[in-house]
């Protein structure tokens, strides 16, 4: 089953003389259930394409359909719900909120879209990161394996359809990347969640099903080395 | 933690430092708006008890007869009607009792609910014709007694007498001119009124309209009703204007100042709490961006600070409210403390719910208005300005910082300060509106000097006058009567009449002797000359005259006695305290002459005084004054008369005082607001841009070029400020100034010099604190923690 389409995306910042194409009518599809990997240079475009891909930024042409629904069509409130209910981020700085403990920190997106969290799926996240005798630990008591594990919780406690991680493991030791990747590749095969990743780390594409290579905007497919 | 807006509250347990200056900022504009609310409502309150005190608390009087009286009494709007008529007001009728004129007016007892100044002190108000009461006056110079019978000498017939039935307090105009007062009833006074006088009987119906009517209209329509005419309906204008019920141009000219003044109160505690929470929120950009990629709508993230506000509402509103209820409280205190006596019935603790109201609708409102421009920036805040990592603590600049005209520190603090033109615009207003308002309530300090003159140092509080101004009260009395208990200064003036050739033309002179103290007083008018000389009895001084000078040291041929006596002008007096008894401010062409005491004797031969003045203690018993009376009545014989200003002057002392302490405190508090909203807006600033100083010193900018870097910030704001308060408070000033004294008094608007140097000075001393602290700050900061902390 279908979970991402991108058609025709194109993207340029800047004007005149400044202008750059970050992206040049990108076109691919991802199933349900697929690890995908982007491998690029710095400002070959890869962060662009996650963030109009999550929804986050708008592309100048072209659509991004996340299962049916065209992203763009969607005003910014209608796309902002379907954002957090469909899509989970998960950035290389991982961004948690300083004052709120790694319990809380994992379920805000739930009570962002009004609903109450169900303490099964808190306990399982917790005990699939590995977090729950950190539970009730601010983030500035954690390591930044352990902030980067509550920031996965995060991104998986809505059960997204589609997982986008920008550059995961950019901030982390080795082993610490290893254990990210064992999460990440954990949603996709054992929660069937779709995750589009991107990385600078060559070794890393190893657990992907397909990697994507952007080079001046324009995106190609190597194959997937899992494969 | 069940909702995402609990995050407020584990937030604020966390953030309470970062928050503190917003919470101070909500505290400061709504103990600004209660303040000024509070003492506008408090002098309201004081002025309404003095101007009961002095001219009661009617509304309005018809000059109408019975039949009419009774019409008007019985309309519905009417609270209370009584009736009223006096006659030998200006006391030279030939009422008499004792041989001393007496003011008698017939009234209903109702009318003594209307005038408390009418205090009664022992007995009851007359109930037949032929009963009275009398002032205390007369128990204390003729003995009489309640129950005694008075014998009243009117001008037609011989005498009547009246049964004393009780004993009111003295009042200004009896006390004044040492003349007696009688109450008699309306039906005893018409008998009195019918018999003496041939005109027809003339009451005055004074009216008390019910609360909430409206009463321009009612007199409106009582005048439309029975055809009166403009000068049969009398209005308390006083008692109406601080009723908001009077229908006068001029004073609806003070009320569009109060709105004017009310407004810009409103508006400068919107400034205060917009510039500190657009702050808060600029510098948390990061953190709703990624409340945006985690999901936020940007409904939720305005309810998120929107609710934020409100949470720092909850403790500032009432701490601002509190704060600005002491503070009225301590003037209230003050006024007491002043003027003991006079402000009795103001309570010290009284709260004055319209502050309260006001004060906390402005923080309630203000915060949401305020919050709902930084909420929407908040909420504009693109997920991808969280997520590419560019959000820093501070606005993206828009254009580089130009380095042409300063150095490099400098320009970096105004392009800090110019940079974002919100709050750019947010602090400037802020600074502005502390000048504007200076500056606006400065002309109510205008209007306070030419309202009310300060009752001036000289002013006696009882004197004795001899007849026809002949200096037959003896020098030594004024020597004995100073150490009588209770005074605190007697001091004498002969007078003298003689004539000079002026300008060509024979003209009247008055000499008028001062002693060394009353010279001294003098010396506040001195125009041109030399006091010294005056007092050395080396010449006179002259008065001044709108005819033209006479030059200092010219001589003056003056015809005394039928002898010729050159005397110097030694110098000329703009003011010339102790004018009266002379006719030199009724406009008349007599010339006033002011010497020494010992040039008086020489010129004159007299040795006495026609005037002895004596300034009391507040606490002087009655009998004192009494003893002090009989000790001049022995010493003078029967040709001299005694006016009491005691009451007159604590009168005008209790009208300047409580204005002034309102007026001054308005500015006093005015001026500190604007002291303390710069220093928590520059901290403000300054610790939003800790981690870029912090950045700035590991690249090797000293501390000395950071704090320059700060003085140029504060600098560029108080400056632009400056210029956009002169520019808008300069023609608000002018118009309320014209509104509020040029339209009565005819004075000319000037640039207030002194409340702008007052203001910018106060801006000054806040410069120099505000960049103090965040100097120290930053003297203290570890560079390498300053940036972790941040990233």
């Amino acid at each position: 089953m279908e979970i991402v389409r991108v058609e025709n995306l194109s993207k340029t910042y800047g004007k005149g003389e400044a202008q750059v194409a970050a992206l040049k009518n990108v076109s691919f599809s991802m199933e349900r259930g697929q690890f995908g990997a982007v491998v690029g240079e710095s400002g070959s475009g890869k962060s662009t394409l996650l963030n109009c891909v999550g929804g986050l930024d708008r592309a100048d042409a072209g659509k991004v359909f996340i299962g049916d629904r065209d992203l763009f069509a969607m005003g910014e409130e209608e796309r902002t719900i379907f954002r957090r209910q469909n899509i989970g981020f998960i950035f290389q700085s991982f961004h948690l909120i300083p004052e709120l403990n790694v319990e809380q920190n994992i379920i805000f997106p739930l009570l962002l879209d009004y609903r109450k969290p169900e303490q099964t799926r808190v306990e399982e996240i917790l005990e699939v990161l590995g977090l729950t005798n950190r539970r009730k630990h601010l983030p500035g008591q954690l390591s930044g394996g352990q902030q980067q594990r509550v920031a996965i919780g995060r991104a998986l406690i809505t059960r997204p359809a589609l997982v986008l991680a920008d550059e995961p493991t950019g901030n982390l030791d080795s082993r610490n990347s290893e254990d990210v990747m064992d999460l990440l590749c954990k949603a996709s095969r054992h929660y069937q969640q779709t995750v589009l990743m991107i990385t600078h780390n060559r070794n890393l594409t190893s657990s992907a099903d397909r990697v994507f290579q952007v080079t001046d905007g324009t995106l190609c497919e190597l194959g997937g080395d899992r494969r | 933690m069940k909702h995402y807006l609990d995050l407020i509250a584990i937030s604020a347990g966390r953030h309470k430092k970062q928050t503190r200056m917003t919470r101070l900022c909500i505290v400061l504009a709504v103990f600004l708006v209660t303040v000024i609310f509070g003492m506008a409502d408090m002098e309201m309150r004081a002025q309404m008890i003095q101007a009961v005190k002095s001219d009661g608390n009617w509304h309005a009087g018809f000059v109408v007869d019975a039949e009419t009286g009774a019409l008007i009494g019985e309309r519905p709007e009417v609270e209370r009607i009584a009736r009223y008529g006096v006659v030998n007001y200006g006391l030279q009728d030939g009422y008499r009792i004792g041989g001393v004129e007496t003011c008698v007016c017939g009234l209903d007892a109702d009318l003594l609910e209307m005038f408390p100044a009418v205090t009664v002190l022992e007995g009851r108000f007359p109930q037949q014709d032929d009963e009275a009461m009398l002032n205390e006056a007369v128990k204390s110079r003729l003995g009489l007694q309640v129950g005694d019978l008075v014998s009243l000498t009117v001008p037609r017939g011989e005498s009547r007498q009246y049964r004393i039935t009780g004993i009111t307090k003295d009042m200004i105009l009896t006390a004044e001119h040492d003349a007696f007062g009688m109450l008699l009833t309306a039906e005893g006074y018409d008998a009195l009124h019918t018999g003496e006088t041939d005109a027809e009987q003339e009451m005055v119906y004074f009216v008390q309209f019910k609360k909430f009517c409206n009463i321009q209209k009612a007199i409106g329509d009582i005048s439309t009703q029975f055809g009166l005419a403009p000068e049969q309906v009398r209005q308390n204008a006083k008692v109406l204007m601080l009723m908001f019920q009077s229908g006068d141009s001029y004073l609806m000219k003070f009320y569009f100042v109060a709105a004017v003044l009310a407004v810009l109160v409103a508006v400068a505690g919107i400034f205060m709490i917009a510039a500190s929470m657009n702050s808060n929120i600029a510098r948390r950009t990061e953190f709703f961006g990624m409340m945006r990629c985690l999901g936020a709508t940007k409904r939720q993230v305005i309810c998120f600070v929107k609710r934020e506000a409100l949470g720092w509402c909850r403790l500032a509103v009432p701490a601002g409210l509190l704060a600005g209820v002491v503070t009225v409280w301590a003037a209230c205190g003050m006024l007491r403390l002043l003027s003991p006596g006079l402000f009795d019935s103001m309570p010290v603790l009284g709260v004055s719910v319209l502050s309260l109201v006001a004060g906390t609708l402005i923080g309630l409102v203000t915060v949401l208005l305020a919050a709902g421009a930084p909420a929407k920036k908040a909420a504009g805040v693109s997920p991808l300005t969280a997520v590419s990592g560019n959000a820093g603590t501070v606005q993206a600049a828009k254009r580089a910082t130009g380095t042409r005209v300063f150095k490099v520190d400098t320009a970096l603090g105004v392009h800090h300060a110019a940079g974002s033109r919100k709050n750019f615009f947010l602090v400037t207003g802020s600074f502005a509106f502390s000048i504007i308002l200076f500056l606006a309530f400065g002309t109510a300090v205008d209007f306070m000097h030419h309202a009310i003159m300060p009752l001036r140092p000289q002013a006696p509080d009882f004197y004795a006058f001899a007849a026809d101004y002949a200096n037959t009260i003896p020098a030594e009395l004024a020597e004995q009567l100073q150490e009588h208990p209770g005074v605190k200064r007697a001091f004498g003036r002969g007078y003298a009449q003689v004539t000079a050739q002026l300008d060509g033309q024979q003209t009247l002179f008055t000499i008028l002797s001062y002693d060394a103290q009353q010279f001294r007083w003098a010396g506040w008018g001195l125009l041109k000359g030399n006091l010294a000389d005056a007092e050395e009895g080396k010449g006179v001084l002259l008065a001044w005259r709108e005819e033209g000078q006479v030059p200092v040291g010219s001589k003056l041929t003056l015809s005394v006695g039928g002898e010729d006596r050159e005397v110097s002008v030694v110098g000329i007096l703009g003011d010339v305290p102790f004018s009266h008894g002379t006719a030199a401010n009724t406009g008349s062409s007599e010339v006033l002459l002011i010497c020494s005491e010992a040039l008086f004797r020489d010129l004159t031969g007299e040795t006495g005084y026609a005037v002895l003045d004596m300034q009391m203690e507040q606490a002087i018993e009655e009998t004192e004054v009494q003893q002090i009376r009989k000790k001049i009545e022995q010493a003078c014989g029967t040709g001299i008369s005694f006016a009491d200003k005691r009451l007159s002057n604590q009168e005008v002392k209790g009208a300047s005082y409580s204005l002034s302490v309102f007026l001054y405190g308005f500015l006093v508090i005015i001026a500190m607001l604007a002291f303390f909203n710069i220093i928590n807006c520059i901290a403000m600033s300054v610790s939003a841009r800790m981690r870029e100083y912090g950045v700035m010193r590991a690249i090797g900018m000293s501390v000395r070029q950071l704090v320059r870097m700060i003085v140029g910030e504060t600098l560029a704001y108080m400056v632009s400020g400056a210029v956009f308060g002169c520019i808008i408070g300069l023609p608000i000033n002018r118009i309320l100034f014209e509104a509020l004294v040029t339209s009565r008094w005819g004075a000319a608007w000037e640039v207030p010099v002194w409340e702008l140097a007052v203001i910018v000075a106060v801006m000054g001393c806040a410069l120099c604190l505000a960049v103090a602290g965040p100097a120290r700050q930053i003297r203290q900061m570890t560079v390498v923690d300053t940036i972790g902390e941040a990233s």
